[in-house]
């Protein structure tokens, strides 16, 4: 096992570093400069060529992608080049960010999904499930923008149950008011996974309530609840995990429509707004952590596995 | 009594008001004859290159659109549009619409001490620098700089040059010589004493090469500045230029000599001071309340020359969705919008608890031809496309009606050479006649590739369909801005809807435009007679021949289809009913006199 997720950690370190290059070399395909884009259209051609030597911009690009590589390897991700603050400060102020909404997203999601999918299993094909079914369809459906959207009407505006807008930390606010401010943007970005969820769930449920095993637990005359629980909603739950996984990580990326109708500046605003004003070393930054949290994301998931279901096991 | 009053309202921006009591009147008419100034907002010294309708972070957008809400109550939100015969008149600035009358201004209630008031700050999706001489984000400068840093002068209502740090001050006759006495007793945020020598420094730092500072120009005419002795700054210029006060000077737009504390810069770097400034205006940055796409605060400061602000803090708190800007004002969480995205003006307005406040636009917008490319070199061609374009439609379907329709690129708050109707304007709406042009110079079955910034299309949607109409088949190709401002510069499009935004004067958004060899003419627009125009603006110290020769400009610029000029934005902004004290200054957020009534 140990080895496993060693041979498993030194593979990611190459997905990693792949994905880096590619977006290194990518960014500077896209057409736009990101000097010009810093001065504004209006620039001198003497400021610019300044810019350009102050950013190490006017070197080739090869000789670029090495210094950054080392100074990533160093842990120096550089500065923006459009505001100035270091690419550590982006990530560790958007991080936190973009972290809480997922976790909250994906906790809501959990809470939301596993009864209800427990349930239109167990009443399969009575009118609960057909509701049940039915809003599902419209989570998966319903653009994440537009619920946002609707959520700050009715709970910010109309009834002033929640915060409109804006994000809470726990070390300046508290518990309460982090989440209070969380809410709203979690439902809006979980909703479409809560659905999906729910709908594996179901089906896992129902494939292997018809299995031997179940039948023999019944059989021992265990309770329902004992049987449900225990017995067959564990096992359901290995598609539920590996779907989690991927929607994890997709989560994470998610949040960036959620996080601009919310105003909250996660990662995912920073890395669109930097793609937007070509700065450079905020994407590759903020890409890498994203990459490092897949990779990661994948790795827990397989681990994960291996606790639900003893018969898997990696060698 | 009565005339008087009318009178005022009506010439809102004119030199009588500019030489208002503030300031002795002796010295605001020297003033006044030597600049010209009639400032207004200014910055953006980078604002030329996008469009009227963009949110994009690094222009300003905050001038999206122009004009007038319906209106809501008081028979002065017309204004705006409104002709008033062609007196230097015009568009007063402060048109209060919606709920209102009450919660303006000038309110009976004494005022409180104290409380936090929220700004929710749209249009930039993050605050790129907090340092005056790097400013491109026109909005930033003009509604948060402004509250940390004082200058030379500031604006008032009426968009007059008044006092600031300098308690009064001198131009020469020739309009080369400035003196400025600064006040007694002047100091930085960080406790040191500010001197004339600041304002050297300051000039030395945004006019060194390696530095960079996107405004270093509007110090291209300064030979000599010297610090005479603490309190007496003297600066030589080498040829008068009118709105100097304006864009280099100005509380807000004048970027260039906004004060910097020496000692701030040597203990901190540019990039934190970019960060977090030690400015010498009336709030200060709360220390590490900054974080570049959330917002920061501020709060009062003690020793500011004009006395403490009423505030206890002010938090801005950055919103980029317009939709969610007027959610997060409705619902509480923010007591107050910088702008109001023409989005949410009819929701604003039909919510008792809220106040919508308008005042003239200080931009222009127009449809750029490349003249470089055949057949858009052909006057006839252009003044086809043009002519097949109806501005009230344009302005309707673009900016929901909430915008002036435009013939010039002179922006409605400049009352004193601003004329709402202009019956000669030989771009005027004529479809008959643009077909009529259209088929002289053969343009059916031309393509045009109409560059735009991909966020937001209304307006691009608009032209296309009336080109239709004349047979020019339009594919728009949207572009983000550094691919944009990149094509701009090399002169690669056919069509381009931009503009000036946010001027201080009228010369800010027609030399960089206009001049044959300005930095904004990329599109090829050469007239020597336009050139002399301008130049005729720029000097001359007769306020009459001054206004005739921007009438003549316009004249020349509409009939060679400089641009196909199409409108001016309206300045928003709104906050709840407990909000007093606010001065509606165009493009400008002065926040020391913001009281909460709680």
């Amino acid at each position: 096992m140990t080895r496993y997720i060693i041979r498993r950690l030194i593979h990611s370190i190459f997905i990693i570093w792949g994905v880096a290059t590619l977006v290194f070399f990518g960014l500077r395909a896209i057409p736009g400069d990101p000097v010009v884009q810093f001065l504004g259209a209006e620039y001198s051609p003497e400021a610019a060529e300044a810019l350009n030597k102050k950013l190490g911009l006017d070197e080739p690009v090869y000789v670029q992608y090495f210094k950054w590589l080392s100074n990533t390897i160093q842990g120096d991700l550089g500065d923006s080049i459009a505001t100035g603050e270091t690419v550590d400060e982006a990530i560790r102020t958007g991080f936190p960010k973009t972290i809480s909404i997922a976790f909250v997203a994906f906790v809501l999601a959990l809470v939301i999904a596993i009864p209800t999918g427990v349930i239109a299993a167990l009443k399969r094909n009575s009118w609960i499930d057909y509701v049940v079914s039915v809003i599902a369809f419209i989570g998966v459906s319903m653009p994440s923008f537009w619920f946002g959207i609707i959520l700050i009407i009715l709970f910010a505006v109309r009834l002033n149950w929640l915060p409109a807008v804006g994000y809470s930390s726990i070390e300046d606010d508290g518990l309460w008011e982090w989440f209070k401010h969380l809410v709203l943007p979690a439902l809006a970005v979980g909703a479409g996974f809560s659905a999906i969820l729910m709908r594996f769930v179901r089906a896992g449920l129902l494939e292997v309530l018809g299995s031997d095993f179940i039948r023999t637990a019944r059989a021992k005359g265990l309770s329902e609840r004992s049987v449900i629980i225990r017995h067959a909603l564990r096992n359901a739950l290995i598609p539920v995990v590996t779907i989690a996984g991927i929607q994890l990580a997709l989560l994470l990326s998610g949040t960036v429509i959620i996080e601009i109708v919310f105003s909250i500046r996660g990662l995912g605003r920073i890395l669109v707004g930097a793609i937007l004003d070509k700065d450079y070393p905020i994407v590759q930054g903020v890409i890498l952590l994203v990459s490092v949290i897949f990779v990661l994301a994948n790795l827990v998931v397989d681990i994960i596995y291996t606790f639900l279901d003893p018969r898997i096991r990696y060698e | 009594m009565e005339e008087e009053r009318t009178t005022k309202r009506l010439a809102d921006i004119d030199w009588s008001v500019l030489s208002g009591p503030r300031v002795s009147r002796r010295t605001m008419m020297r003033l006044a004859a030597a600049t010209g100034a009639i400032p207004l907002a200014s910055w953006l010294a980078a604002c030329g290159g996008d469009d009227d309708d963009d949110d994009d972070d690094d222009d300003d957008g905050g001038t999206t659109d122009p004009t007038e809400a319906d209106s809501g109550g008081s028979d002065d939100a017309t204004a705006i549009d409104e002709p008033e015969d062609d007196e230097p008149t015009a568009t007063s600035g402060q048109e209060i619409s919606g709920t209102a009358a009450e919660a303006t201004p000038t309110s009976d209630t004494e005022a409180n001490q104290g409380g936090t008031l929220t700004m929710g700050f749209g249009t930039v999706t993050q605050i790129l620098t907090l340092d005056p001489a790097q400013v491109t984000q026109g909005i930033v400068a003009g509604e948060l700089i402004a509250n940390i840093f004082s200058s030379l002068v500031q604006f008032d209502e009426n968009l007059g040059v008044v006092s600031d740090l300098a308690e009064d001050w001198t131009v020469s006759e020739d309009g080369l010589e400035y003196t400025f006495n600064l006040r007694d007793g002047l100091t930085h945020h960080n406790g040191d004493t500010l001197t004339a020598e600041d304002f050297v420094y300051t000039y030395e730092r945004t006019t060194n090469e390696e530095f960079a500072s996107p405004h270093a120009n509007k110090l291209n005419l300064v030979t000599d500045i010297t610090a005479v002795d603490d309190l007496t700054l003297s600066l030589t210029l080498s040829a008068p230029f009118a709105p100097f006060l304006a864009v280099a000077c100005s509380r807000g737009p004048g970027r260039a000599l906004t004060p910097i504390s020496r000692r701030a810069i040597e203990e901190m770097g540019d990039e934190d001071f970019g960060l977090s400034p030690v400015g010498c205006g009336p709030f200060k940055v709360v220390e590490g309340s900054r974080e570049v796409g959330q917002g920061l605060e501020l709060e009062p400061f003690e020793e500011w020359y004009g006395g403490r602000p009423l505030l206890d803090r002010i938090v801005i708190q950055i919103i980029p969705e317009p939709s969610s800007q007027t959610s997060a004002l409705e619902a509480g969480d923010v007591d107050m919008l910088n702008i109001v995205d023409e989005t949410g003006v009819e929701l604003i307005q039909s919510n008792g608890d809220l106040v919508l406040v308008q005042a003239p636009g200080t931009s222009w917008s127009g449809l750029t031809m490349n003249f470089t490319r055949p057949p858009w070199d052909d006057v006839r061609a252009r003044m086809a496309v043009s002519k097949a374009i109806d501005r009230e439609d344009y302005v309707e379907r673009t900016f929901f009606g909430l915008a002036t329709p435009g013939h010039s690129a002179i922006a409605p708050a400049f009352g004193w050479v601003y004329h709402a109707d202009d019956p000669e304007n030989p771009q005027a709406y004529d479809l008959d006649e643009a077909k009529r042009l259209a088929e002289e110079v053969g343009l059916d079955g031309t393509t045009a590739v109409l560059m735009a910034l991909s966020d937001n299309s209304r307006a691009q949607e608009v032209i296309r369909n009336a080109m239709t109409e004349i047979g020019v088949e339009v594919e728009i190709q949207p572009l983000q801005s550094a691919a944009l401002n990149e094509r701009w510069q090399a002169g690669d499009f056919d069509f381009h809807i931009n503009g000036s935004v946010v001027d201080a004067d009228p010369d800010d958004g027609h030399a960089n435009f206009f001049y044959s060899d300005g930095p904004w003419n990329v599109y090829g627009y050469n007239n020597p007679e336009a050139d002399e125009l301008m130049n005729k603006t720029r000097e001359t110290n007769d306020l009459d021949e001054r206004r005739q020769a921007w009438l003549d400009l316009e004249k020349v610029l509409q009939t060679d289809v400089a641009y196909a000029f199409l409108s001016h934005s309206i300045d928003f902004t709104a906050f709840h009913q407990d909000v007093k004290g606010y001065r509606n200054i165009p493009e400008m957020r002065y926040m020391e006199t913001v009281w909460l009534d709680r």
